[in-house]
């Protein structure tokens, strides 16, 4: 349960959530949110994501859980969609969203 | 020369800088957009990571293929049928060697380096699927 008044550091908190590919076209490519403190960063995605039903069923299953090919980054480092469930997001984080990498 | 830009490549001045004390070969590698009865094709990056990816593979295949010189370029925006969309230049000794890590660096590219690719056609578009699925599934065609 969210505290009434927050902390200075919930206040300050910012993270960038950036989407590419067809999920950018469904959700926008990038979104700056300030989440509460401790906030997990599958909750994160799914709460932005559901705002565009298409882009939440490009990323999410029908129990919320991620599809197995999306791919997570925070701060340019892979996180495996397993973990993000118990991955808290800090102040400052980046976080992408993609699917399957297609270049060359 | 690593990187990811929009313009067009030298690929004659690629070839020129890749001559070094000790080479014997040099691979080029040159993908093009293919005519898949397309319009363009537009391509996205998460160029930051792209970036630091490519430098990795680079680094990556000049120890394991004892490259002498490594240029990777790799092109975003909007593309027409023809256009180069990625340049590899690989100098080496020996032609073994210059093909082999040609061969390693764009298997890398396509595995593993954030860039994607639209397909745009007369009726709309569609995004381009990867080679290489990174989760434990298939992804869900729409």
């Amino acid at each position: 349960m969210r505290r009434a008044q927050k902390t200075k550091e919930e206040e300050d908190m910012k993270v960038k959530v950036r989407f590419f590919a067809q999920f950018g076209e469904l959700l926008g490519s990038e979104t700056v949110v300030e989440p509460a403190s401790g906030s997990i960063l599958t909750n994160l995605i799914n709460e932005i994501a559901s705002k565009n039903k298409e882009g939440y069923d490009a990323i999410f299953d029908e129990k919320g859980t991620f599809r197995e090919f999306v791919i997570l980054m925070r701060n340019g480092k892979r996180i495996d969609i397993s973990d993000a469930m118990t991955t808290k997001v800090s102040d400052g984080d980046e976080i992408a969203v993609f699917p399957p990498v297609a270049g060359g | 020369m690593i990187t990811i830009q929009k313009g067009d490549i030298d690929i004659g001045e690629l070839v020129s800088d890749a001559k070094r004390r000790g080479t014997g070969a040099i691979v080029i590698f040159d993908g093009v957009v293919r005519d898949d009865d397309i319009t363009e094709m537009d391509l996205e990056a998460y160029e930051k990571v792209a970036v630091n990816e490519l430098e990795n593979i680079a680094r990556e295949a000049t120890e394991k293929f004892q490259l002498l010189h490594v240029d990777i370029i790799h092109r975003i925006g909007r593309l027409s049928v023809g256009e180069n969309i990625l340049v590899i230049v690989v100098s080496a000794g020996h032609r073994n060697e210059a093909y082999e890590g040609s061969r390693f660096i764009i298997e890398a590219i396509k595995a593993g380096v954030p860039i994607w690719k639209k397909e745009l056609t007369k009726d709309g578009g569609r995004w381009v699927h990867g080679e290489h699925k990174h989760g434990r599934g298939t992804e869900r065609h729409s």
